[in-house]
């Protein structure tokens, strides 16, 4: 079984890996209009890993600035160049391939690569959603080693990474990008597909397909609470943003921007304040934690319900602020470690949604 | 316990809490905080707290999502109000949340102090008491000789303002009183108090305290006041207590001023009553000199009276400073019931400089009427000695005059054109205008108009057709006129003696 993605799911497929990317992920709508011209007519299927057998499956994805891609466009090749790497080195053919990160854009580029490479894809990823750090990876939470990797880079230039764990990894990475082109695609090993997706959060694209049509299929007038029901999530607030607090800070070597906004519902006049980093991590309802990674914050355009990323949010936005549940992958007590706020020096016990 | 619990208004405006400041306000005047309770850190959970405020040593960063975190903790553990370390103001969030469960937030650079204060006035009044009352008495002994030096010394142990205030509510000494307060304060005093009578305790509508013990010695009762902006209770009950140690030093120190002042008035009054005797004897020039008056050269004098009854030595401080202010070199000597001054030039001066004195002698007039009821006569400018008497006395009648004539500010300068002024005035006085009616009554109610003729024709140097043509009529009718009133009055208008005396009294004023 699987999941056929045709032209017409594309829009749903957008929405959906945007609202897995909990206001990070970076913006999904390049690459969706990348997929779009690349699919044309045609059809992709997104097999179930238990359907597939003797693949040998790449995780592939982009990392680095997000941001900067709208600058330094792809210049088409990088998703080849970094695959071809990793099988030279591995002297493994890579025979399929799969997700890094299920939440924003990396949704979406293993979907262009398979369709470049003629490749199948998996539908498994290593986030289940949108995470800031390499050693969130689910291989490497699980004890999978990262590498051997390869990272290669608008300009053309690839290297190769081995025999370093995830830290070392983020470091060689960010370096790397930094000192390059900003961003980077990056591949990893490829590895059996039961090894693969065994430690791997299953089926979050058909997730976020159907998150998407949930959100298509929304009235154009729906109330907020109508809108937390039809996407099965749960709704903390319809307000107005007061504030949106942006700071650095240093965190050993990797700044990442951190912040608070904060929406004031109109209804009960709570206060409801969503501490972010590249996502939306905790939410405090009138300075009660209720909802924090690894499950989904959301910030929907109270008027066109569109998502709202961290880095594009301001006061003065009318939103309606939603979680949904995370991936069960991580709801583990040794998993959840790696994710939960804690992980993003919160210092707060990890606040789940009921299991759905 | 509840009763000692200030609101925390009041503890705003507490000394041991100036460094406190308000990241977000408080309805009104806030809750009343009964106590204080301390935690380290901002992750900390309080128990129940019942009003206390809670204090967070460590919260550097008040942006943090955890201090919206622990302002809903503290008002679900009951706090009345939350203290930070730090005075960074609040996040956004914070605020609004802060507002939204009315939960005051301060923040201060020294949160233990200021946890240590709150606890001291909730916990332990009397600590806060004995205090008090041992800092001031420590003070005191430290404290210079002179009165404001004292009350600087308890204002500074207190750290409020301390004022001593007269009968009136007037300042003596120390920073004044609003007008509001001054009259709260007046009508709550008794206006004989007793030495034992216990402080007075004048809760204002604006939330202050007055504290008022009396300051009984020499002289007119005075009351030392305290004035706390808000009631910590603790404070209030020990303010009464320092007041009491310190009344009696003010008292001592007041009794050594009087003293002081009535030796040096009457050093004063004896060698000015010696100046006014004639030519001064060699001692009494030494004693001048060494009063700093100057003797030789050319002398204004000015006379000062006051009306009602005035503390004539105690108020010529402010005699000399209103001289003082107005940039005039003035010696002042109490006498009778005002002062005697006179102002002393090297040279003689023009009548231009004449005139511009005057007019700052009428500014210092009006420097004095703000807290004494004086009328000012100056004399002409006299030279010697013996000048200043002559001056003086020439004053002093211009002062006599002054008194009673309103329209001119109460205020008279004897110069060249004012010595007919003068003359004139004196026609006005109540003693010459019932003199001046009697001599003119036989012509009074005659027709004709004959008062009005015999003044005009005097004025016109007796002149008939003058009279006549001034008045409108016909040269006869005046002539008639006046033979008609040289007849009724009984007078021979070419007599000077009678002639002076009628045209006198045809100046007093004709509505009399």
């Amino acid at each position: 079984m699987g999941t056929v993605i045709r032209e017409q799911d594309l829009g749903a497929l957008v929405v959906g890996v945007t609202l897995l990317g909990s206001g990070g992920g970076g913006d999904t709508g390049a690459f969706g209009r990348m997929l779009r011209r690349r699919l044309g007519a045609g059809e992709l299927v997104l097999r179930d890993a238990a359907d597939v057998t003797g693949v040998s499956v790449s995780p592939i994805g982009v990392v680095g600035a997000t941001s900067v891609l709208m600058e330094k466009l792809p210049g088409g090749g990088e998703f080849d160049a970094a695959v071809q790497a990793v099988s030279r080195w591995t002297g493994t053919e890579v025979t399929g391939l799969m997700s890094l990160e299920a939440g924003g854009l990396n949704g979406l580029t293993p979907l262009i690569a398979a369709l470049d490479l003629g490749l199948p894809v998996v539908d498994a990823d290593l986030m289940g959603r949108a995470l800031p750090r390499l050693d969130q990876f689910s291989w490497a939470v699980a004890g999978r080693s990262l590498t051997p990797c390869a990272l290669s880079e608008p300009s053309g230039q690839v290297i190769v990474v081995d025999n370093v764990d995830a830290a070392g990894l983020e470091r060689a990475v960010r370096s790397f990008v930094a000192h390059t082109g900003g961003w980077a695609v990056l591949a990893l090993a490829p590895t059996p597909v039961e090894a693969a997706a065994a430690d791997a959060v299953q089926g979050s694209l058909t997730r976020a397909l159907a998150l998407g049509r949930a959100h298509a299929a929304l009235e154009p007038g729906a109330t907020p609470a109508d809108v937390a029901e039809g996407l099965g999530g749960r709704l903390l607030g319809t307000g107005r943003v007061e504030e949106v607090a942006r700071h650095l800070i240093g965190d050993g070597g990797a700044a990442f921007g951190r912040g608070s906004v904060c929406v004031v519902d109109t209804g009960s006049r709570a206060v409801i304040r969503i501490e972010t980093e590249n996502e939306y991590l905790l939410a405090l309802v009138d300075g009660t934690p209720v909802v924090t990674t690894p499950d989904l914050l959301c910030v929907l355009d109270r008027r066109t319900l569109q998502p709202i990323a961290v880095d594009a949010i301001r006061s003065g936005d009318e939103v309606l602020v939603l979680a949904l549940p995370g991936p069960t992958w991580w709801r583990r007590p040794d998993r959840i470690t790696h994710v939960g706020p804690q992980a993003f020096g919160l210092a707060c016990a990890p606040q789940l949604m009921e299991a759905s | 316990m509840r009763d000692l619990a200030p609101s925390l208004a009041a503890m705003l405006s507490s000394p041991g809490w100036t460094n406190v400041v308000v990241l977000s306000a408080a309805a009104d005047d806030g809750p009343r905080l009964t106590g204080s309770h301390v935690l380290l850190e901002v992750s900390a959970h309080p128990e129940s707290l019942d009003g206390q405020l809670l204090v967070v040593l460590l919260a550097d960063d008040h942006t943090d999502w955890r201090i919206d975190a622990l302002i809903s903790r503290a008002s679900a553990a009951g706090a009345g109000a939350l203290l930070l370390a730090g005075v960074e103001p609040l996040g956004r969030g914070a605020q609004l949340l802060a507002e939204r469960v009315q939960l005051p937030v301060l923040g201060c650079s020294d949160p233990l102090a200021a946890h240590e204060y709150l606890r001291r006035v909730t916990a332990e009044p009397e600590v806060v008491r004995s205090d008090l009352v041992l800092r001031a008495v420590a003070a005191l002994r430290r404290a210079g000789g002179d009165l404001t030096s004292v009350l600087r010394t308890t204002s500074d142990v207190l750290e409020r303002p301390v004022t001593l205030a007269g009968a009136d509510g007037g300042t003596l000494a120390g920073g004044p009183l609003e007008a509001g307060e001054r009259t709260a304060l007046v009508a709550a005093l008794p206006r004989v108090p007793v030495a034992w009578a216990a402080p007075y305790r004048v809760d204002l509508p604006s939330g202050a305290v007055l504290i008022a013990v009396a300051v009984v010695g020499v002289g007119p009762v005075c009351w030392l006041v305290a004035r706390l902006p808000g009631v910590v209770p603790a404070e209030v009950a020990a303010v009464p207590d320092v007041l009491s140690v310190v009344a009696p030093a003010v008292g001592e120190r007041l009794a050594l001023r009087r003293l002081e002042l009535e030796r040096d008035a009457r050093q004063r009054t004896s060698l000015l009553g010696e100046l006014l005797h004639g030519e001064p004897s060699e001692a009494t020039r030494r004693r001048a000199v060494d009063l700093g008056w100057q003797l030789d050269g050319w002398h204004t004098g000015i006379r000062i009276g006051a009306e009602g009854q005035v503390d004539v030595a105690g108020r010529r401080t402010d005699v000399v400073e209103a001289f003082d202010a107005e940039g005039l070199r003035a010696v002042v000597v109490e006498q009778g019931d005002g002062w005697s001054a006179w102002i002393t030039a090297v040279r003689e001066p023009t009548s231009t400089e004449v005139q511009q004195q005057a007019a700052v002698i009428r500014r210092v007039q009006r420097r004095l009427v703000q807290t004494v009821d004086a009328y000012v006569g100056v004399g002409r400018v006299q030279p010697g000695p013996s000048g200043i008497a002559t001056t003086l006395a020439e004053a002093g009648d211009a002062a006599g005059l002054a008194r009673g004539r309103a329209e001119t500010g109460r205020f008279l300068h004897v110069d060249r054109l004012g010595l007919a002024q003068l003359l004139l005035a004196w026609t006005r006085t109540d003693t010459f205008q019932p003199a001046a009616q009697a001599l003119l009554a036989p012509i009074k109610d005659q027709p004709g108009d004959l008062v009005t003729t015999l003044a005009v024709y005097l004025d016109t140097e007796s002149s008939l057709a003058e009279t006549a043509a001034v008045l409108g009529i016909h040269r006869n009718t005046a002539a008639a006129r006046i033979t008609k009133i040289q007849h009724l009055l009984g007078v021979d208008l070419t007599n000077p003696d009678e002639r002076l005396a009628l045209h006198l009294a045809s100046r007093t004023s004709p509505t009399e």
